[in-house]
């Protein structure tokens, strides 16, 4: 099929060429002629003077044979058709063609209408005029060229006083050359003309039908199929773009087009998917959470008042662990429905604290509050999301100036790097028993992680103990105190397998220890002696320090009473009364959590309190020990969590390093 | 019978009303149970309770309706919003309407207790004053 476009062009193109070429040729093929016969006439007109020279003195001295055979051997010479002579009267007196001879012509005949057309003879004629064109009998063209024989005193004083003074022109002499070789080289002319104009015109249509096809029609084409596929719903199209110029641009245009199509697409895509679950997650937690308070709520009643029965006590754990476990995974759904990804970029942590302070710098300044900073000059850019980071900075910034209220004081911001090692900051996210079974326990959490779940036993006494999921941190939990300096054993809760290493020994107190099975199988270690603290996760410490960015924001405030700080990332968790709506902090907790970073908080009452946020200047480590926040007690997300989540068990051992 | 009650409890399901009933007058609390918004205006309860606890999905009406109804009987009385499906919207909108606390289904007898406890002693600290 070829396109409209082709045809229109390569028409158009065929009919302008033959047009000029037409007209040209019309113009050449007339000069050519008009030259020609030019020539051919001044040729005429040479030969009829040399005649006329030639026969002068035959004709004077009246020698009428020889006048007559030189006439005959003239006109038989090539290219001559013929030559006569006429006396004044119009009567052939000698000619080439002997059957004229003694023949009158009238004054109308073609010969002679060059002088006699006016009725009265002419007697001087230009060149031109005396020459004349007509057709031969069989209809080859002949050029006749006439010349007078004019009366001279030579004629009138000659012997044989054949002619008067009076006389002006005694004869006439017609020289008649044939115009067919002409001719035939004039059409043979033509006809080359008219070849070289069609080969023209086929070479010109065929060269735009090429550059037509080429640069037009098959670009034009693909981008008609790309089209075509786009429509059909294939947003994959890519069009080759190496061509250059408009339609080069036109694809590349295409492309870029089709690409954003395709990730409009795609993120609606998203979008609906993650809006279906999320739907669907909404229908499920309402439907299923009302049941799960109903069993959640009076097995853990009725647990606590069977302190005679243990085995029902034991029974009724079961029920309140599992539904736990079932209330988790519908927050897990919740949780995964209404995230959104941060975009990580390249940021400027101080960028971002001026872009932050300029949001609030109204607000501080009409509350007294001064702002110290000190941040560093050659801070490293750090992986995060710079909108999530800049609502971290002004959440802390407001909160710093909540605290400080209404007498003025002083928030310091610092930033700066730091080297974190993995003791006291990196979380255990993965931790299983020698046969495999999990030890994580979401419904238990401190420091809002997952603790680790294992049995404990000395003698006949069996406990559950949560260890704390911070390397090298012991805010451990035990359903039941437990004596310090016990050499105790601990095992799988689920399979009870023995966690035990006889052969490994602690490095303090050189008790057995017991390990769990973290990422790639490396051994996390505790002493089995209870009070002793030690512990080793030789993967991560191999790891080393990692180098983060850190932004400490400080006020001179009231502090925080102790008993709040394990509440504060909770949603609702406020201390300002009426004046926050408590999501601050918990939405700084999960924006920083997302980022792989720590939110640490140390306060004293009534000197002021210290958020220090650290980011890692690597990103998360993709299933590696990443750092975790330091403060305990907190909810498992950004989202809402219920409030007053408070620990099933005592606290064991001593507070975190944080 | 008492005419005084100490919490009033909305809730169209019947073993969450139930089951927070049992958890808290074991605490030594008077409890009324209402399963709807339209119960809950005519119940007396409401005028003398010193906490309400609310389902956020109601028949008939949102429990962000019920809080702004509540308020304007009872401006300064605490408001415990509970729901099985919490997200920060429904959190924002819920404080906005007025309600005191969160607490996301499903909870336990101690988180439930730990909230009740922690609302009240900060409503007696600072003296209620909207007891009407």
């Amino acid at each position: 099929m070829r396109s409209r476009i082709g045809l229109l062009a390569i028409a158009g193109v065929a009919i302008v060429t033959a047009a000029v070429i037409g007209v040209m040729s019309v113009l050449i093929v007339g000069a050519h002629r008009g030259a020609l016969l030019a020539q051919l006439t001044r040729g005429a007109d040479q030969l009829s003077e040399t005649i006329r020279s030639s026969t002068y003195w035959d004709m004077l001295e009246n020698r009428r044979p020889a006048l007559h055979r030189e006439i005959v051997t003239l006109g038989r010479q090539a290219g001559i058709e013929k030559v006569r002579l006429f006396n004044a009267t119009g009567t052939i007196m000698f000619s080439s063609d002997e059957n004229e001879i003694g023949r009158s012509l009238d004054k109308r005949a073609e010969a002679c209408y060059a002088c006699h057309a006016a009725g009265r003879p002419l007697e001087k004629l230009s060149t031109r005029q005396r020459a004349r064109i007509y057709r031969a009998a069989d209809g080859h063209r002949v050029l006749g060229m006439i010349r007078s024989i004019d009366n001279e005193p030579a004629c009138w004083n000659a012997a044989c006083h054949a002619h008067s003074r009076e006389e002006t022109v005694l004869g006439v002499l017609d020289v008649n050359l044939s115009l067919a070789e002409a001719d035939r080289q004039i059409a043979h002319d033509q006809r080359q003309l008219v070849l070289l104009a069609v080969l023209a015109i086929a070479a010109s249509s065929l060269l735009l039908w090429w550059l037509s096809d080429r640069l037009v029609v098959r670009p034009v084409r693909t981008l008609i199929a790309g089209t075509r596929k786009v429509a059909d719903g294939d947003l994959s199209t890519t069009l080759p773009a190496q061509a250059r110029g408009e339609l080069g641009d036109l694809a590349r245009a295409f492309n870029a087009m089709i690409q954003r199509l395709g990730d409009a697409q795609r993120q609606l895509t998203q979008a609906d998917k993650l809006a279906s679950v999320g739907r669907l997650a909404a229908g499920v937690a309402h439907e299923i959470n009302n049941p799960l308070t109903g069993i959640l709520t009076y097995a853990s009643f009725l647990q606590k008042r069977v302190p005679d029965r243990p085995e029902m006590a034991q029974d009724l754990e079961v029920i309140v662990r599992e539904t736990k476990r079932c209330r988790e995974i519908v927050r897990g759904l919740l949780d995964f429905a209404r995230r959104s990804p941060p975009q990580h970029h390249p940021t400027d942590l101080n960028e971002v604290v001026r872009r932050g302070v300029a949001v609030v710098m109204n607000q501080l300044t009409l509350a007294r509050v001064k702002l110290d900073f000190d941040l560093a000059p050659d801070l490293p850019a750090v992986p995060a999301d710079a909108n999530q980071l800049q609502q971290v900075a002004v959440n802390l910034i407001l909160n710093a100036a909540d605290a400080i209220g209404e007498r003025g004081g002083t928030i310091h911001v610092r930033t700066g790097v730091v080297d974190v090692p993995p003791r006291g900051h990196t979380v255990i996210r993965t931790a299983t028993c020698p046969k495999g079974c999990d030890l994580l326990d979401p419904a238990v959490r401190i420091g809002r992680n997952p603790a680790l779940r294992v049995l404990r036993r000395h003698g006949e006494r069996e406990a559950t103990v949560h260890l704390d999921p911070v390397y090298g941190r012991v805010n451990h939990r035990a359903s039941e105190p437990c004596e310090d300096g016990t050499l105790c054993s601990y095992a799988c809760p689920r399979c009870r397998t023995r966690l035990d290493l006889p052969e490994v020994r602690c490095g303090t107190c050189g008790a057995p220890v017991f390990a769990v099975q973290s990422v790639g199988g490396a051994r996390v270690e505790w002493c089995t002696r209870k009070g002793c603290h030690w512990t080793r996760w030789q993967a991560a410490e191999s790891l080393g320090s990692q180098r983060q960015v850190e932004l400490a924001v400080e006020d001179t405030g009231m502090g925080i009473a102790p008993e709040d700080l394990d509440h504060l990332f909770e949603p609702f968790f406020t201390t300002k009364g009426n004046r926050g709506l408590g999501l601050g902090l918990a939405v700084t907790w999960g924006i920083i959590e997302g980022h792989g970073g720590t939110v640490d908080v140390e306060s004293e009452s009534g000197q002021g309190t210290r958020f220090t946020v650290r980011l890692p200047l690597s990103g998360t480590r993709e299933a590696e020990p990443a750092p975790a926040p330091a403060v305990s007690s907190a909810p498992s997300a950004p989202g809402p969590a219920p409030t007053g989540q408070a620990p099933a068990a005592t606290p064991e051992g001593e507070r975190g390093a944080a | 019978m008492s005419a005084t009650w100490d919490v009033l409890v909305i809730d169209d399901e019947p073993v969450v009303r139930d089951a927070i009933r049992l958890v808290l007058e074991e605490e030594g609390l008077r409890v009324a149970l209402v399963p709807d918004a339209e119960t809950a205006l005519l119940n007396r309860a409401l005028d003398t309770c010193r906490l309400v606890i609310c389902d956020v999905m109601l028949p008939g009406a949102t429990g962000i309706e019920v809080v702004r109804a509540i308020r304007a009987r009872r401006p300064a009385v605490p408001i415990v919003l509970i729901t099985g499906f919490a997200t920060a919207e429904v959190a924002a909108r819920s404080r906005e309407a007025g309600a005191t606390a969160f607490l996301a289904k499903p909870f336990d007898d101690t988180e439930l207790l730990d909230l009740v406890r922690r609302v009240l002693e900060r409503t007696d600290a600072a003296g209620e004053e909207g007891r009407s």
